[in-house]
Parts: structure tokens; C-alpha cells; sequence
């Protein structure tokens, strides 16, 4: 039974490969219980990006038709997962001397350095999506929460996420054609992110790697704060289309001999090891030397790593991530894939395991995104607000005295 | 300080919250449209639920301001069917129909209660009254009855003698409906003077006391209290004595400032100890005397001895009180 004092909201992504729907009851705005699942094949979304309306609504809208079936509760709001090559990101800073006499920090030079730091303004036709803050740096010093401390220069630092305003409405409108509104849009590699790290991870360094069917996310944690977060164009389907290619199969014989075959590392040795495409002795079918589709995919998932290794730049330093690589995402289901992962980053990898509290049927890596954007929507967003101003005066200490007594 | 310095400006260019997301109905599947439909005949719903709750409260407001007596005939709708009575006496249902005397098409919001119930307590037996309709048809009467505590004799206008009962609280009524030998078996009353109040009678001073004194002796020596016949209260006011005629002692003298169960107790010591005397006739017994009880025998020892004793006695005490009803 739905209480009246929850709130029934949907997360929502809508990838390449599927669009999933998690269902949740948030109590109170802290507790969280999925009460509805719906995955649907998606349609007319390539690369993150809506190309035919018509068809990204039918398979969204299916998928949100199910999930309210099974949560038997009609969903009010909706947390949309936000990611497609057409996203860019920038870092942004900006420093205030602090102003009183006595160079404490206060409120306002806390306002004027965060205003200041978000004041870069972006291209004609592009939409704000996130401002992750980090650290506060009092004379240098990181600090938490600058407030009261004295120094004379206070400086902080905006990681701004970006993206062309007509793809980002798109995706919206989606789900307005279901007659939902979405209330939060969160990166897909930050909700991957905050469902997959925990908080010493983070502030060890850790690197979290969505490889979709479509598109890459990735997202580097130092120090418990996000440093970069990067969508690629480039994932799965690459695979996928290069096994075509290669082995001059259609691409849906290709994606088959993927799941069943391909590997991120070379592991087969003997030429002469090959596999059936069906296995099933029908017309048509036929073998293919197993060495040759280990070698395409591996090549293509190295490849693809190397990117994600260039696109984080300097921001990327083996000795600052600690934690090591953290895989995702349905491609991440690749046999050896992280072997590849280390030979490139030079770091431990593994994949990423939900949490305890994740029931067992949806620990499937497809489920991670939009299980994070729930994690991320009620936590996660907390860790990257400005710090809470303290409620001083008569009235709000006797309100103290009497919660506590 | 400045107000525009002291306000940090917002980051320029858009946020997607400023994407409308409103989507064109043509635009919407057919899920979409069906939950929009759905939404605004909630909302319509709603509304009309609203508008109505608001409608209905301020005609109740307007009414209650302008004509109240509307909003009682609003609700004249079921006449009175049943009306059910809870009664701890003997009063019957009937004689709460007489006295209510309700019109047969009279509807349960139209009876004035407060009228209804001053007629019942214009019936001394009656001590509460409360009445309360229970919708849609029923009329509750819930009485609470005096108790008769000793009967008195009065006469009308004409003459003729009437009995009255007297309960605790000292108010004098028509007792109706009590079993007859329970009424046959109470004290009279004598020493008092009745006097008319609307058509009944002043309550009579001091019976609380006398109550407490029955009470005690009904309780603890149920076999004097049969033998009581008449009550007086000629000198309670001046000397606040109880003065008791029995069957077979002319005069019990009770005193209301002593215990009553303690003289009780005296008097039945004194009636045991008598009667182991050859003429075991008392004439008076005073027990208002704290610490002596002067006794007086009808006829002292020398007497008894100059008298010739009959053939056989007759003891007044087996004529049972019951029996002597008038």
C-alpha cells in the first residue's frame, strides 16, 4: 500500500540498446523501495540521441507502462539519466578576497566565489545540465566548508556538464509525451558512479567506465569529489559492427557471435579452434575460427579504452586512483574485459557490483545507471550542494531544545 | 554594502529546467494522452468536489446568518417512529407516551427537547431526564427515578385522602407503577406540613436524614425496620430528633447528631434485654442521649405485681405492617 507521505518517482533511461524504468516509493524523501521494474528494446536512439520521436516514445513509453503496472502505482515524477555524445563538460574557477576586517569567511563570500565560479557562460544553444563543485581552497587549503575559518583568498572550482538544448529537450519531450514531467536530470556516469563507489573509493580515486551498447560514460573521483566526467560515442555497437565487418556476418549474426564469443583479451592460442555462428546445423550456417573474434573485439575494446585514457588527459594519474577501474554497463559483460582495462590504465580493474541493498534480479550492470540516478538523486546530489547555512537565533535554538528533550 | 553586491547573480545562460516540457497532444502516444485525460478528469474531479465542499459551506453560512429556523426545517424529514425508552425505575413506556403526547406527523428534527423534558420532570418521580433523537426516526428517552423513602397522608380540596410518596432528596409524588406490598411496608410520615407549590407540594425539609436513618436500619436490623410504623419530624428542626413510633414502643427517640447505626445497635440490645422481663413492654426509649438510653416501661414492677395477669395476651407485634395498609 502507498503511503501518503511518499512519493512514487520513476528513473528512467533511455539508451541505446533499451530503455529502463525503476519504479521507487521515496518515504519522507530518504527511503527508497523499488516497487516496479520495465525494460523495453529501444528504438530510434542512436548514440544517446533521439533520431526518430515516434519510435523512442513507443519503447519508452512501453517500458514505463509495465513498470507502473507491476508497481500498481502511477507514477508521479520523473528522474531522467542523461548521457549521448553530444554532452561536453568544462572546469570553471574563480577566487574572492574575503572581505571583513577580520578575515573570516561568511556566507556571502561563500555566495560570491560559487556565483563567480558558475558565471562562465556557454554557447549560443546549450543547456546547463550539472554543476558539480569542488573542494573549497582557503589560501590554498582545501577545506569542507570555508564558513567561519579565516583566511584572505577563498577560491572554488565548477565542473560544468553541458549539452545542446534541442537533444536535451528531446529526451525530455519523451517522457512529456507520456504526460510526465522530469524533475531531475542526472549524468548517466555520475548515477553510475555514486550507485557503484563508496565514499573511501572515492576519495582513494576511482575510475567508474559505462560501456553501453551506444555510448561510453566514464566519470574520475579524487579526493571524494568528482574531477571529470566524459560521454563517448564509442561502445558496444563498435564491437559489433566491426565482428560484421570483419567476419562479413549481419550485424545481428555479429552481435550474436559477441555475446556468445567475444572476449576483451585474446585468450584462444590454437588457429584452429573455431565455433558454429548457430550451432544449430541449419541452411546457412557455418564456423568461424574463434582466434579471429577475440582478436577483432579485443582490438575494439583496447581501442576504446585508449580513448577514454586520452579524453581524461592529465586529470588521469595512476598514482591519485587507488581504487583502480571500476567497469559497467552491458558491454562490461565481456569475458577479460578488465585485463584490458589494466593493461590499459595500469591500474586494477573489476566490475562494478551493486550494493548490498540492490534486490538479486536487478544487479544486472543495465540496471546500474538508472539505480544510480536514485542513489544519486537522494545522496548523491547532497555531497555536491553548497555546505547547509547553520539556522541561528533565539527561535531556532528553542526549536533545537524541544527536538532534543 | 550594496543590495546588488549583497546578491550573487545567477550563472548566465539556460539550465534544462528552463526547457518547457510540455509536449502537443499530437505529440503524445497513446499512453500519454490517455494518462493526460485521466489527469484532468482527476483535476476536474477534484474541482467539482472543492467547488461543492465550498458551495455547501457557504450556504450553511449564509443560512445559520440569515434564517436559521431554515436550516432546522432543511433536515424535517422522517417523522418519529419509535420512541425508545431506558428507564432505572418502573415508569413504562406508555406513560412516556402520555406524558410526551408527541403529534403523530411530528418529525424528529421538529420536537422541542427542552419542552419535551420539562414535562417529564414535571412528574416528581422522574429525577433526570435526557432526550436524544437518533436519526433517521427515533426519539431516546433516558430517566433516572426517585426512590420513596416513607409515604405520607394529604388531602385535597374535597377532602379525600390521598397517599404521597417522599423520596431521599425530600420531594413528595404520585408514586406510579411500585410493586404494592414494597410501597404497603414504608414508614409514614408525621410532624410535617405539606405545602402546595404548582401543582404539587414543597420538598420536606430533613429527609436526608431521615433516609439515612431507614437506610441504616433496613441494612443492619431489618427486623425492627418491619415493626416501624410512623416517622416524626415535629422535633427535628428544634431538637433534631427523629422520633419513631414501632409496632409494640410507642416512642423511639433518635437523634441526628449521633451515629445512627450505633443507636440502631442500642435499640435492638434494649428490645433483647427487655423481653426476658416478665412484661417485656416498652413505652419509650430515648437514644439522642449520648452515653445513657433512659427507657420507660408502661407499667413499673409494683404495678405488674398488683395486676391480675390476663388468660391470654395478644402481642400487637404479630399484626404484620404490611397488613395495616390504609
Amino acid at each position: 500500500m502507498i503511503s501518503s507521505s511518499s512519493k512514487i518517482i520513476a528513473a528512467v533511461e533511455i539508451g541505446t540498446g533499451k530503455v529502463a524504468v525503476l519504479v521507487g516509493e521515496i518515504a519522507r524523501g530518504r527511503s527508497l523501495n523499488i516497487i516496479g521494474v520495465g525494460v523495453a528494446p529501444a528504438h530510434g536512439v542512436m548514440k544517446g540521441e533521439v533520431v526518430d520521436y515516434k519510435a523512442a516514445c513507443e519503447a519508452t513509453h512501453q517500458a514505463l507502462e509495465t513498470a507502473e503496472k507491476r508497481a500498481g502505482a502511477r507514477i508521479e515524477e520523473v528522474w531522467l539519466a542523461q548521457t549521448g555524445g553530444h554532452l561536453d563538460a568544462f572546469y570553471n574557477e574563480a577566487s574572492v578576497n574575503v572581505k571583513s576586517a577580520d578575515n573570516t569567511v561568511n556566507a556571502l563570500d561563500i555566495a560570491s566565489v560559487c556565483a563567480l565560479a558558475k558565471e562562465k557562460e556557454l554557447p549560443a544553444g546549450r543547456s546547463r545540465i550539472h554543476e558539480i563543485r569542488r573542494p573549497f581552497r582557503l589560501d590554498g587549503q582545501a577545506v569542507p566548508d570555508p564558513e567561519h575559518l579565516s583566511g584572505r583568498r577563498l577560491e572554488v572550482g565548477y565542473w560544468i556538464v553541458h549539452g545542446p538544448e534541442s537533444k536535451v529537450s528531446d529526451n525530455i519531450h519523451v517522457v512529456g509525451g507520456y504526460h510526465l514531467e522530469v524533475r531531475e536530470l542526472v549524468l548517466a556516469s555520475l548515477a553510475s558512479g555514486s550507485l557503484l563507489t563508496t565514499a573511501e573509493e572515492r576519495t582513494q580515486g576511482v575510475l567508474v567506465i559505462d560501456i553501453g551498447k551506444g555510448v561510453t560514460d566514464f566519470v574520475l573521483y579524487r579526493d571524494g569529489h568528482v574531477l571529470v566526467t566524459g560521454t563517448l560515442p564509442v561502445a558496444g555497437d563498435h564491437v559489433t559492427n566491426d565482428l560484421s565487418i570483419g567476419l562479413r556476418v549481419t550485424p545481428a549474426q555479429a552481435e550474436m557471435l559477441k555475446l556468445r564469443q567475444a572476449r576483451g583479451t585474446v585468450q584462444t592460442r590454437d588457429k584452429a579452434d573455431k565455433v558454429w555462428l548457430n550451432g544449430d546445423a541449419s541452411f546457412g550456417d557455418r564456423q568461424f575460427p574463434k582466434l579471429t573474434i577475440e582478436t577483432i573485439a579485443a582490438a575494439r575494446v583496447i581501442e576504446l579504452l585508449e580513448v577514454v585514457r586520452r579524453k581524461l588527459g592529465p586529470a588521469f594519474a595512476p598514482e591519485h586512483c587507488g581504487a583502480g577501474v571500476i567497469l559497467t554497463g552491458g558491454t562490461s559483460r565481456l569475458p577479460g574485459i578488465e585485463e584490458a582495462a589494466t593493461r590499459v590504465f595500469g591500474l586494477p580493474a573489476r566490475r562494478g557490483e551493486a550494493p548490498g541493498w540492490v534486490k538479486e534480479e536487478l544487479k544486472d550492470p543495465m540496471f546500474s545507471t538508472v539505480l544510480g540516478v536514485f542513489q544519486f538523486g537522494l545522496r548523491g546530489a547532497h555531497e555536491h550542494a553548497l555546505p547547509a547555512r547553520r539556522r541561528t537565533g533565539l527561535l531556532s535554538n528553542l526549536t533545537k531544545i524541544f527536538a532534543t528533550s | 554594502m550594496s543590495p546588488a553586491e549583497e546578491i550573487p547573480a545567477p550563472p548566465p545562460g539556460r539550465s534544462w529546467r528552463d526547457i518547457r516540457q510540455e509536449v502537443s497532444a499530437p505529440a503524445m502516444s497513446r499512453q500519454g494522452l490517455r494518462r493526460q485525460v485521466f489527469a484532468w478528469l482527476k483535476a476536474g474531479t477534484l474541482g467539482l468536489l472543492a467547488a461543492a465542499v465550498g458551495w455547501g459551506g457557504y450556504e450553511l453560512v449564509h443560512a445559520w446568518k440569515t434564517d436559521r429556523m431554515a436550516l432546522a426545517t432543511a433536515v424535517h424529514s422522517e417523522p418519529v417512529r419509535e420512541v425508545v425508552l431506558i428507564t432505572d425505575g418502573v415508569l413504562t413506556q406508555q406513560w412516556v407516551n402520555g406524558v410526551l403526547a408527541l403529534p403523530k406527523a411530528a418529525s424528529l428534527m421538529s420536537l422541542e427537547l427542552p419542552v419535551l423534558r420539562d414535562k417529564l420532570l414535571a412528574h416528581g418521580q422522574v429525577r433526570v431526564a435526557v432526550l436524544t433523537r437518533n436519526f433517521p426516526d427515533t426519539l431516546v428517552v433516558t430517566l433516572q427515578e426517585r426512590t420513596p423513602v416513607a409515604r405520607v397522608q394529604a388531602s385535597d380540596g374535597d377532602g379525600a385522602p390521598r397517599q404521597l410518596l417522599v423520596a431521599k432528596d425530600g420531594v413528595v409524588y404520585d408514586g406510579l407503577n411500585y410493586d404494592k406490598p414494597m410501597v404497603a411496608g414504608l414508614p409514614w410520615l408525621d410532624g410535617i406540613r405539606l405545602v402546595k407549590s404548582g401543582p404539587g407540594f414543597e420538598a420536606v425539609a430533613g429527609m436526608a436524614d431521615v433516609s439515612a436513618l431507614l437506610s441504616t436500619v433496613q441494612l443492619q436490623a431489618p427486623h425492627l425496620y418491619r415493626e416501624w410504623l410512623i416517622v416524626s419530624l415535629a422535633r427535628l428542626a428544634e431538637r433534631d430528633e427523629i422520633v419513631v413510633k414501632a409496632q409494640d414502643i410507642p416512642e423511639i427517640i433518635f437523634s441526628r447528631k449521633r451515629d445512627f447505626f450505633k443507636q440502631v445497635a442500642q435499640l435492638d440490645y434494649i428490645i433483647d434485654a427487655a423481653r426476658v422481663l416478665p412484661e417485656p413492654t416498652l413505652k419509650s426509649v430515648n437514644l439522642s442521649l449520648d452515653g445513657q438510653v433512659p427507657v420507660q416501661m408502661l407499667r413499673t414492677p409494683d404495678e405488674l405485681a398488683r395486676t391480675p395477669q390476663p388468660v391470654f395476651t395478644l402481642q400487637p407485634s404479630t399484626q404484620r405492617k404490611g397488613n395495616r395498609d390504609l
